[in-house]
């Protein structure tokens, strides 16, 4: 029997939402209508009973504004100090966010949520303070008034006519865990203002009497009660999401808000806020970019702003950009889905409402199934119109454009005077408007509409009857020249656009070039440190401003490079850096996060690893322009990309060091026990052979095994030798015994040592006249040349044949040691001198077994130890053969002293 | 008395040849030499020595891979000879079926006492008698009793197994593996801790005093032997 279940399912968000809030202090809000209805008071007064019941209470920062019931509530309880910040040389004392964080209490008391900080404080508003608070654990009660609240700025605007300019996100707000509605009768809250019990601020004085009307109050009243029970709803609904409880859930309306650069835009948002709100929908912030489109600093920091409060209000963002506004516009709002769409009735102007051209009426006509709210631009608002930004758009272009535009129809009436004789009037127009696009391509679209009026009154006034005046005979020279000035104005129009657009994308291919330059060379960089100067100095070219990269030593910040070169920052500036590569924000000038730092920080890391911080100073005035900073994000980008590249090689070059020393360690000791024990071997089992079964062995037998024994301890003897002088060697601790010593006699004695042990090859010794004495050690000299001799026998066949000869100049006695072997592979050649290098054994048969490979660096070691050197040479020959140098420098003096 | 025993000694140190040849030879051994892999394994071939001692490390490769492959077709005794006292490689050795091992540097005597025993009990092995003796301990494998001077040990079935696999190796080191694959079956052959336990429960029953055993001695870190006193 089939049985069908509905399952019901939480909402991922929800729980998320839920999820997020753990780990985190709870935040409650105490919220009124207006100052003076005891938010404080009735904070202070839960706060008491909170101690009663032995929690840990801390008064963060509590404004009592000398209110004598306010200050007895404050009896009795911990009050944090306050910090104090030097700002335009005086001194302010505010809340110490860094105290509170120390102190931990379990409960803070922080006063008047949307209260601004004095500019050099950690975050520019306390409600960012107190995000970080909760962030560390801590639960935090607040106070705010309604009127406060960002999304409530328009309807407060309305009805005290006062904007308020400290405001909380609503977003923010939102999020509080419990809220406190703080109510007092408006004729109660009259009578305590009345009675001087209301403290209001001086610079809020003279709006007190517009602000505190009864029916001002009870509007504000109204909406502080009716937001509480939004509150209340929102919660409930998120608790039954969470839950996964059945409800009436809202019928899918969603909203979109439209914004631009126009004044309507923060009405826009504010609205598209209320009506999500009411209709408990999501909703969504849009700006459309014509495409090609480049508009000023100040227009796009009007639509960032728009776009920022709608985020700041719990809006979705986007940027579109498309060549047909309306159309993109629609075509957005069908995929989200949008049922609302909310946009500002100043976009176009009266003129493009009449022909249906402006864009509210483009959508009412393509839209059937949106509905589209108008919202009027709030008169009161500095409204920066078109017709400006039509002025600035002329002002954009230097004087010098203007000077060529007019140069250019200067030039189009002397070609039409001169050509007047032989072409006809009507053609004139045509010389006039090649003035038009020439101003147009040259110098933009401002120049170009003044090239186009420009024109038109040089026609009138110089070819047109009555000629030398502005006057016009004929009516239809009238309608002719109005004509003209049309087209001009259009010909200039989309030429200049054409020309703007060109300009646009020469712009982005320089980007284009200049971020390809900065990859190719940061690639070619290998250390960290030059990554840093390098990304430093090609910032630096792409943003022009100075730039410094900071990257982490040793558990701080070090600022690395700076461009231009400079080796400091000062302490806000590091702080602000730190909190950068701490908490992976950006931080310092216009972020939430020590604004007042004239640097901008941006953390430099690829997924969870941080590499350090790039920063970029800002002049205070200057604005940074959004594509630029775009720049400098993928700028960033590149640089971490590079930096984790050069932290990749660093850690495997560590590695691979370490694996080499230890390979020389392993070499070092198969070798000491193998050339150890092999001798070992040999003078035991010789020993035992000849105590054990000497009586059945004969003479020779027995003679054989007493020359082995001796034989292979003599081996052992030089082997340990050669460990301990290269440990002295190493050390440092070589003592030269100088004596006057004959190189012949010791190289004879090596030769007769090399036949001793077996050598098999011709060893000849030849000695020219005149080879002077040297002062040195003969120990040491004859174990240096006993090893070369030593491993010419090692190293070629029995047949070769190894010479001893020496020469002799006024600076040097050279000693050399050749032979006709193999020789020593060209790539080896370079490490002969390397402790543990050793050559690859080309006569298998060899008598003696491979060296450890310290011969020759032991050599060295004692030549270097004489102040002489060591050189070897091969081919020396026919591609064969090797030859070592032992060179002794001889002081001028004894060159005669033989 | 047979001819004399033939011994191919493989290792390339002329220094090492230089006093075994005689030594051996006082011994009553006729010695053949080989340097290579390649040329050992053919001279093992050709010449059927009676006994190998085996340097690892020669010039042209391992000295494993002599045992590897003369042990596909012969089981004549080899001692191994090593100068590293890597177990890893000696337990390989003899996993691969070397009977024994020397480490270097040895005395002359030492190395003629494991290579007698070496090549008496391969001469036993041939004959593969029904009674086995060892330290004064008889051992009737077909009845599964073993008596001490008429006395009756009793033993269990699993610790009669593990002396008759040890006794019947007499004169080669069993490694832990070998001894496990053979009485505890392969699925078990890093089982060692049982070893432990019937080694000691075995050397309670049949050693005079176990903690100086005379007949089941360890070699530490690599297996077992039967002690063969003579």
């Amino acid at each position: 029997m089939p049985v069908s279940t509905v399952t019901a399912r939480a909402s991922p968000d929800a729980l998320l939402a839920l999820a997020s809030k753990e780990g985190r202090g709870r935040l409650k809000i105490f919220v009124g209508a207006a100052p003076g209805v005891g938010k404080t008071y009735a904070m202070l007064s839960a706060a008491r009973s909170e101690i009663a019941g032995g929690r840990d209470v801390v008064a963060g920062l509590i404004e009592t504004h000398g209110r004598r019931e306010t200050e007895q509530m404050l009896e009795g309880l911990e009050v944090l100090p306050r910090s104090p910040i030097v700002y335009r040389n005086r001194v302010m004392r505010e809340f110490d966010l860094d105290g509170a964080l120390k102190r931990k209490p379990a409960l803070l008391l922080v006063d008047e949520y949307a209260h601004t900080n004095v500019p050099g404080s950690r975050h520019p508003k306390r409600w960012q303070d107190i995000d970080e608070l909760l962030a560390a654990g801590i639960d935090v009660w607040t106070t705010l008034n309604i009127q406060h609240l960002e999304g409530l700025n328009d309807l407060v605007l309305k009805i005290s006519k006062i904007r308020v300019r400290e405001t909380v996100p609503d977003k923010v707000f939102d999020r509080a865990d419990e809220i406190v509605l703080v109510d007092l009768p408006p004729d109660e809250l009259l009578k305590r203002l009345a009675e001087g019990k209301v403290y209001v601020q001086d610079t809020a004085a003279r709006a007190v009497e517009s602000f505190f009307k009864p029916q001002n109050l009870t509007a504000l009243r109204e909406l502080a009660l009716r937001r509480a029970a939004e509150r209340v709803d929102a919660a409930l609904v998120e608790r039954m999401q969470a839950q996964a409880i059945e409800g009436p859930w809202a019928a899918g309306e969603r909203i979109l808000a439209c914004v631009g650069a126009d004044a309507a835009s923060p009405g826009v948002v504010r609205t598209a806020k209320r009506l999500a709100d009411l209709m408990d929908a999501p909703w969504i912030a849009v700006t459309v970019e014509r495409s090609g489109s480049n508009p000023d600093t100040a227009a796009r920091k009007r639509t960032d702003d728009a776009l920022k409060l709608a985020e700041s209000l719990g809006a979705e963002i986007h940027t579109l950009t498309a060549a047909d506004i309306p159309d993109e516009l629609l075509r957005f709002a069908r995929f989200e889905n949008v049922t609302q769409l909310v946009i500002g009735r100043s976009r176009g102007g009266p003129l493009r409402h009449l022909t249906g051209r402006a864009l509210p009426d483009r959508l009412m006509q393509r839209s059937t199934d949106i509905a589209i709210h108008l919202v009027p631009v709030q008169t009161n608002e500095t409204a920066p119109r078109r017709t400006r930004s039509l002025i600035a758009r002329l002002n954009a272009s230097s004087p010098a454009h203007f000077l060529y535009a007019s140069v250019a129809v200067a030039g189009a009436v002397i070609v039409g005077k001169l050509t007047n004789a032989f072409v006809p009037t009507t053609s004139l127009s045509v010389v006039f408007l090649m003035a038009v696009l020439f101003s147009a391509v040259k110098s933009g679209v401002g120049p170009a509409i003044f090239a186009s009026v420009l024109s038109f009154l040089a026609y009138n006034f110089f070819f047109i009857a009555p000629l030398y005046t502005f006057t016009i005979a004929e009516p239809y020279e009238l309608l002719a020249l109005i004509m003209y000035l049309v087209v001009a104005v259009v010909a200039a129009t989309l030429a200049g656009r054409l020309r703007d657009q060109a300009r646009v994308s020469a712009a982005r291919v320089r980007a284009m070039r200049r971020l390809y330059e900065f990859t190719r060379r940061l690639s070619g960089l290998a250390t960290m440190d030059d990554i840093a100067e390098g990304a430093a100095s090609e910032t630096h070219a792409s943003m022009g401003r100075p730039v410094v990269v900071l990257l982490p030593r040793a558990d701080d910040l070090i600022l690395t490079a700076a461009w231009p070169p400079d080796d400091s920052l000062d302490e806000a500036a590091m702080t602000a850096a730190r909190w950068a590569h701490q908490h992976n924000e950006a931080a310092g000038f216009e972020t939430g996060t020590l604004p007042i730092v004239p640097w901008r920080f941006l953390p430099v890391r690829t997924g969870e690893v941080g590499y350090g911080v790039i920063g970029v100073r800002y002049d205070k005035d200057a604005a940074p322009d959004p594509e630029l900073q775009a720049l400098l994000d993928t700028l960033t980008e590149q640089t971490a990309a590079a930096l984790q590249r050069a932290a990749l090689t660093r850690d495997m070059v560590s590695a691979r060091t370490a694996t080499e020393t230890e390979r020389v360690r392993n070499t070092l000791l198969a070798s000491i026990s193998h050339d150890f024990r092999t001798p070992l071997a040999s003078i035991l089992g010789s020993a035992t052979s000849l105590s054990t079964y000497g009586d059945q062995m004969d003479e020779a037998a027995r003679r054989d095994l007493l020359v082995n024994i001796r034989e292979e301890a003599e081996g052992l003897d030089e082997m340990v030798r050669n460990l301990l002088s290269i440990t002295r060697i190493e050390s440092g601790a070589l003592e030269l015994r100088r004596d006057w010593v004959d190189l012949r006699e010791i190289a004879a004695r090596v030769i007769g040592t090399a036949r001793r042990r077996g050598a098999q090859q011709s060893l000849e010794l030849h000695w020219p006249e005149g080879i002077p004495l040297i002062e040195a050690d003969a120990t040491l000299i004859e174990q240096a040349l006993g090893n070369l001799v030593g491993n010419a026998v090692t190293y070629t066949p029995p047949s070769a044949h190894i010479v001893i000869d020496a020469e002799a100049d006024s600076a040097a006695v050279r000693l050399r040691v050749t032979d006709d072997g193999p020789g020593i592979a060209p790539e080896a050649l370079p490490r002969i001198f390397e402790r543990f290098a050793r050559g690859t054994e080309t006569a298998p048969s060899s008598d003696r077994g491979q060296g450890v490979g310290l011969g020759l660096a032991i050599a060295r070691g004692i030549m270097e130890a004489h102040g002489g050197r060591i050189d070897a040479i091969s081919p020396v020959q026919a591609g064969r053969g090797t030859r070592f140098v032992l060179s002794f420098k001889v002081k001028p003096q004894e060159t005669q002293d033989t | 008395m047979s001819a004399k025993p033939r011994v191919l000694v493989v290792d390339d140190e002329p220094a090492i040849l230089r006093f075994l040849k005689p030594a051996l030879e006082a011994n009553d051994y006729e010695v053949s030499h080989s340097a290579t892999v390649a040329d050992a394994i053919k001279r093992i071939a050709a010449d059927a020595p009676d006994i190998v001692l085996l340097d690892l490390g020669l010039a042209d490769g391992d000295g494993k891979e002599v045992i590897r492959q003369v042990r596909a077709w012969s089981d004549l005794p080899i001692v191994v000879l090593s100068a590293r006292e890597r177990e890893a490689e000696k337990i390989e050795s003899l996993d691969l079926g070397a009977d024994d091992y020397v480490n270097k540097p040895f005395a002359s005597g030492e190395l003629m006492a494991r290579m007698r025993t070496a090549l008496r009990h391969r001469m036993q092995r041939n004959a593969e008698p029904a009674n086995l003796s060892v330290g004064g301990l008889d051992i009737d494998v077909l009845r599964h009793r073993v008596t001490r001077g008429g006395a009756e040990i009793k033993l269990t079935p699993k610790e009669f197994e593990l002396l008759a696999f040890m006794v019947r190796h007499a004169g080669r080191v069993v490694t832990h593996r070998q001894i496990l694959a053979a009485v505890w079956g392969p699925a078990h052959t890093s089982d060692t801790q049982y070893l432990r336990v019937y080694i000691g429960q075995l050397r309670q029953k049949i050693e005079t005093r176990a903690d100086e055993p005379q007949i089941i001695l360890t070699e530490p870190g690599i297996g077992y032997r039967i002690g063969t006193a003579d």
